[in-house]
């Protein structure tokens, strides 16, 4: 996926409707109309959500039928899981490594208290 | 303790959660002080030269990781908030100009669970291109357009074995 396409996607997914509206359709396709039920917004604002989710990939629409039904597309989704997976593996190392470094200070705290002690 | 670490989250964020048997504000000092950080930023492998750590709202982190193979990945962050010893907020201002979604903000949350023991919760969003554009101008926070964090990122499944 090149670069441009990642950012279309992130900036598609960062909003709840949008979000909302993928959710829905990870059930089965469906029409617009059936889509923008559940909002409170006008038509055009969905049809809006629905060209953003369209450039970024993440849905379809049906040329051939009449209502133009909107189908998921997964794979920019899984692009994205791709992406963040990378900085959930650098979070893991890095906090096992925490990990090992609080009980490293804590041994050594110990260490201190009780040398202590014998000096007392 | 190692305890696993838990993810949920949605779509363009992570969020990890993990237990460590230590008191909330030793932790606390290890992920905020730069003379403990530099212990353990970062992958297996990785060393890290924290350039400058200006631990305050508003506050600019700077910090270059040194991969195994010497390759070096600069990064840059602005600190948003800061609650002792409960939370912080940074902006990583990374990514290569125009490049992916390397620009996020990340939370951390400290509980402690008992007197000896603390959750940690780290909370990443991606945010837009356009967040991204009002982080550089209000923080010039993108030193290195030619900030590598996605070489990073394509590097690091490699190292996980």
């Amino acid at each position: 996926m090149p670069a441009d396409a990642l950012s279309l996607t992130f900036a598609a997914l960062a909003d709840p409707t949008r979000r909302a509206i993928l959710a829905r359709l990870s059930r089965g396709e469906t029409s617009v109309g059936e889509l923008a039920a559940p909002f409170e917004i006008t038509a055009p604002a969905i049809t809006k959500h629905l060209k953003m989710l369209e450039r970024a990939g993440l849905i379809s629409r049906s040329r051939q039928a009449q209502w133009r039904p909107c189908r998921l597309e997964a794979r920019p989704l899984r692009e994205v899981a791709d992406f963040l997976e990378q900085y959930r593996q650098f979070w893991e190392q890095s906090l096992d490594r925490l990990d090992d470094y609080l009980q490293a200070l804590q041994a050594k705290e110990k260490e201190d208290e009780s040398s202590h002690g014998a000096d007392g | 303790m190692n305890l696993a670490t838990e993810q949920t989250g949605s779509a363009n964020e992570i969020v990890l959660s993990r237990v460590f048997a230590a008191p909330r504000e030793l932790v606390w000092q290890a992920m905020t002080d730069p003379e403990h950080v530099v212990h353990w930023w970062g992958p297996n492998g990785f060393t890290t030269t924290i350039k400058r750590m200006d631990f305050r709202v508003g506050g600019v982190w700077k910090h270059v990781m040194h991969g195994p193979d010497g390759t070096d990945y600069p990064n840059s962050s602005v600190f948003r908030e800061i609650v002792a010893p409960e939370r912080v907020v940074y902006s990583h201002g990374g990514g290569k100009k125009g490049g992916p979604g390397a620009h996020f903000v990340a939370t951390w949350t400290f509980e402690a669970v008992d007197a000896r023991t603390t959750r940690l919760t780290l909370r990443m969003v991606f945010d837009t291109p356009a967040d991204r554009d009002v982080v550089v101008k209000e923080y010039g926070a993108i030193e290195g357009g030619k900030q590598t964090l996605q070489r990073l990122a394509d590097y690091l499944p490699g190292m996980a074995t």
